[in-house]
């Protein structure tokens, strides 16, 4: 295949008649054969855009766009310049096994996330040889037929052929914020933007409400969304996490330039050479600065995606993972969580409660189901065709001729059809009874037509009746009409109501477990419904979940903003409520201070998966939903959810470990050497001995993403502290400090020690307090007694050291000014490491009790 | 003495960081009895106060230690008395091993 996706011969579609467009793309109104198809996959290849595709050249290259290798290679040329010819080489040969490194670790970590995100596809109902399946939009080619509903992400280019009352979101392309409507008839126009092609469809926009069909004319990048993508994405807002991220990074920022410019200034004035103070306070910098920390994150996240998959939840975007684990409150809709979401017909009853025919027979003409080898459609419209089918009840509309349809909306909660039959005309309305009743002025019992107003509440306690009893009502009324062109929302009055139809969607037998194990973790449950108050609450009584209060839509309308940041503390389910009231809930709740995650999969819940924290949608979502999702459920379960949090909050605990020990240990141990280096007559060590130090010190972290976290960290939800990080600083620092000093008391006033001997000294005791305080900060609890490290983290720790302690007395240790050193110094260095190993310990008890994280 | 020159500045380096850590930790425990008074809990009795010190004791017999055995330039005197901390810390964290697994 030539090219990624493509436009077939570029041609005016819009001024041409459907018949012309068929023609022009080889095609016809039952689209492409299979074979068609196929054949024209193999010349314009795969329907998708050209993102930034995996490129292990990119990976690399991105090693090299890094301060910290700016600053390497600045004193390595500064090094050569001044005839330090080993700093230079030794220099040189850092900055190549740091790229290699990190090369390796993010190279790993990318293909991971990208093998992830191939469980989530989008879908397009395309009509191939007359028949209609669910294609992977991948798939779609030129010539296509595909059918759009509302919610759909429009997966090409097309040229519509039939639509109504279709309305397209077409933000993404245009900026236009209000829907646009769509018409199938040719256009006379020389030349076209987008905004004035009303007769097409454009890849990455969205159906707003309504329904069409259109062929394809272009796939993959000749789409318009393809030629300009790249300025189009639309970028998140950050996560809390990256604001954590981002504070920390700054705040050693902050104090490296401070000490960094200290140190080269001091080490000048007490007369060190200024080339060895300016290569010095470099080394010191970029000891300080855990250049690390990205590829770490990284790691750390792409690992946590790799084992959250294992539980069925893949991860769209990485970042939000630790949001994922650190939310504590989940808004989640009924459907498929509180209930199996297997929506089954239950009843079709006239107003005289007997199942009767013509109720079903009108519910399957006001239908948007699509019925080909498999029903496609909401869950009860869906529901009402597999019951005709399964009983043998879909030739009911066989008399009947669907002349037109009002599609269904958010507002009217309801949709229509005018149906023919013998020459009759016949609106049929079906939807929420709220707002089927208010259109109703007769009804029909045992085929008789009475006027509804004397009955009306008794009508409506049945409705009620149903809903206690936890079926979910739909109401269907009906009215004659004229024939005419087309009809619109207008004739929806002065209805008939013919009966109603129950549906059961069975409570889910693991719900109860699965919201107890969310309290348990310190996630509250809120459910956010469509559905009335009162089919709410029973579900919630069947699985005994307990309900505090119940807010509705209509609630929520007469509050102030404080009243609704109160409701939404108080309340467990929201009923009834629209889209846009579902977004102010989750405004509210954030704005309480919460980590918000939301759970949806409807066309109307892309703005609160979009407003939320964490975005949580499944995979039999509509593509708006699955598209502005974080996190991808390939079940719909709230256990799944569950298991997903506790890896979010391991993920978390793994990635403070990280800045906690950068900011004990390594800060205290470059914070010594600064110290020293101002009152020692040679430098405490060499530049390249700490950039030695730090590459050996990055590669002991690179397992920290495997550890175990302890049982009770992944508990409760934790929260991005930078105060907490700036007192855990202030407070562990300076005992690796502590031990600096008094191995250079020991090196200087017990062993004499000069520059190259004093220098090996304090390497291995710089690097044992440094990398071995992992197994101390990595718990609360007693370390290896009550909490055991991971085994991988383990073994390179222990490696490291050992690689360490023997460094001195090899030909790379005396390359480096490295000297062996004497055994009675390594009884010495056992004892003070283990006493800090302790004191480290003991210090935690103490912090821990007054500093709560 | 080798480098005498230096040894008043290294006990004053050694001392000042002893310092400084106890100084941060009365700190964080005024800053968390702040926090405390705040929320309406009960102040903090003064045996208790001494027992949560207890790093901080130990860490000033620490300093004692090491300025006197490197003064003395005793090895021995060095290794006996890291052992003997070793073990009164490892019983300070046995008596507080609830408090860390929380």
């Amino acid at each position: 295949m030539s090219d990624q996706g493509a436009t077939m011969k570029r041609r005016d579609y819009w001024s041409m008649d459907q018949s012309e467009v068929c023609k022009a793309l080889g095609t016809s109104k039952d689209g492409l054969s299979e074979q068609e198809a196929q054949n024209r996959l193999d010349i314009y290849g795969y329907n998708e855009l050209p993102r930034e595709a995996f490129s292990g050249i990119r990976i690399f290259l991105r090693q090299f766009n890094n301060p910290i290798f700016v600053i390497l290679a600045a004193a390595a040329i500064v090094a050569g310049f001044f005839a330090e010819v080993n700093q230079s080489i030794a220099i040189v040969t850092m900055i190549g096994l740091s790229v290699t490194l990190g090369f390796f670790n993010e190279y790993r970590a990318e293909k991971t996330v990208q093998d992830l995100r191939r469980n989530v596809s989008v879908k397009a109902v395309v009509t191939r040889s007359g028949k209609v399946s669910d294609v992977d939009a991948r798939l779609v080619v030129p010539g296509d037929l595909v059918s759009l509903y509302a919610g759909d992400i429009v997966p090409a280019d097309m040229r519509i052929l039939e639509v109504k009352d279709m309305h397209l979101d077409e933000s993404t392309l245009t900026g236009e914020s209000f829907p646009v409507e769509k018409s199938a008839s040719p256009l006379t126009l020389e030349r076209a933007t987008p905004q004035q092609l009303t007769n097409y469809l454009f890849m990455g926009t969205v159906v707003a409400h309504g329904t069409g069909k259109g062929l394809v004319i272009s796939t993959g990048k000749n789409t318009e969304f393809g030629s300009i993508s790249k300025t189009l994405a639309r970028p998140h807002p950050e996560t809390e996490f990256q604001i954590g991220i981002r504070k920390y990074g700054n705040l050693l920022v902050t104090l490296t330039l401070f000490l960094a410019v200290g140190i080269f200034g001091l080490n000048w004035l007490v007369g060190h050479p200024i080339v060895d103070s300016f290569l010095f306070s470099l080394a010191i910098a970029i000891g300080l600065v855990p250049e690390l920390m990205p590829a770490i994150v990284t790691i750390t996240l792409s690992q946590g995606a790799k084992n959250m998959a294992a539980s069925r939840v893949v991860v769209k975007r990485l970042v939000s993972i630790e949001d994922f684990g650190n939310m504590d409150v989940l808004c989640t809709d009924k459907t498929g969580t509180m209930t199996e979401g297997n929506v089954a017909l239950d009843s079709y009853r006239s107003l005289d409660d007997i199942d009767e025919p013509k109720v079903l027979c009108y519910a399957l003409l006001c239908n948007s189901a699509v019925v080909g080898e498999r029903i496609i459609g909401n869950p009860m419209d869906s529901a009402i065709w597999r019951h005709a089918i399964d009983n043998g009840e879909k030739d009911l509309v066989n008399p009947y001729v669907v002349l037109d349809v009002i599609p269904f909306d958010y507002e009217r909660r309801m949709m229509s059809v005018v149906a023919e039959k013998n020459g009759d005309m016949i609106l049929i309305s079906k939807g929420a009874p709220e707002s089927v009743l208010v259109r109703c002025s007769r009804r029909e019992v045992r085929g008789e037509s009475e006027p509804i107003a004397p009955v009306l509440e008794s009508v409506k306690e049945r409705v009620s009746d149903y809903s206690k009893a936890g079926y979910r009502v739909l109401a269907i009324a009906y009215r004659s009409v004229e024939k005419r062109t087309s009809y619109s929302i207008d004739e929806e009055t002065d209805l008939t109501l013919l009966g109603f139809l129950t549906f059961t969607d069975p409570p889910k037998k693991d719900a109860r477990q699965a919201i107890d194990k969310l309290k348990e973790m310190g996630v509250s449950s809120k459910i956010l419904t469509g559905d009335n108050e009162l089919v709410s609450v029973k579900v919630c009584q069947d699985i005994d979940v307990p309900v505090k209060r119940v807010v509705t839509g209509a609630d929520l309308m007469t509050m102030n903003s404080n009243e609704i940041r109160v409701a939404v503390e108080e309340a467990t389910i929201f009923a009834r409520i629209t889209p846009e009231q579902k977004l102010e809930i989750i405004k509210a709740l954030k704005g309480n201070g919460h980590i918000v995650g939301f759970m949806g999969d409807g066309v109307n819940d892309a703005p609160a998966l979009y407003e939320a924290d964490v975005g949580i949608s499944v995979d039999s979502a509509v593509d708006v939903s699955k598209d502005a999702a974080d996190i991808v459920l390939l079940e719909k379960n709230l256990l799944v959810v569950s298991k997903g949090i506790e890896e979010g909050r391991r993920i978390f605990g793994n990635t403070i470990k990280y800045i906690l020990m950068g900011t004990s240990s390594n800060f205290g141990n470059m914070f010594s050497a600064a110290f020293a280096s101002v009152f020692l007559p040679f430098l405490p060590m060499l530049p390249m001995q700490i950039l030695f130090m730090n590459l050996l010190y990055d590669v002991a972290n690179f397992t920290l993403p495997t550890d175990n976290v302890d049982e009770e960290y992944t508990q409760r939800p934790k929260r991005w502290d930078i105060d907490f990080v700036k007192k855990y600083t202030l407070f562990f620092g300076p005992f690796s400090s502590l031990y600096d000093f008094l191995t250079y008391g020991i090196m200087l006033f017990v062993f004499a020690a000069p520059p190259a001997l004093f220098r090996s000294g304090w390497f291995v005791e710089s690097f044992w307090t440094e990398v071995l305080v992992i197994f101390v900060i990595r718990t609360r609890r007693i370390p290896f007694f009550t909490s055991r490290p991971g085994k991988w983290l383990t073994a390179l720790t222990i490696s490291c050291v050992v690689f360490g302690t023997i460094v001195p007395f090899t030909p790379l240790g005396s390359f480096l000014g490295f000297t062996p050193l004497p055994g009675e110094y390594w009884i010495l260095l056992a004892l003070m490491v283990a006493t800090y190993l302790l004191l480290v310990d003991a210090g935690k008890v103490f912090f821990f009790k007054i500093c709560k994280f | 003495m080798p480098y005498p020159e230096l040894f008043t500045w290294w006990a004053a380096t050694i001392t000042w960081s002893i310092v400084f850590l106890t100084l941060i930790s009365i700190y964080l425990y005024i800053d968390s009895a702040k926090r405390r008074k705040q929320a309406g809990q009960k102040g903090q009795g003064a045996g208790k106060l001494v027992r949560d010190f207890a790093f901080v004791w130990v860490l000033l017999g620490l300093l004692l230690l090491y300025i006197v055995t490197i003064d003395q330039n005793s090895a021995t005197m060095f290794a006996v008395g890291n052992i003997v901390v070793e073990i009164l810390l490892l019983i300070y964290l046995w008596m507080n091993k609830s408090q860390t697994s929380g």
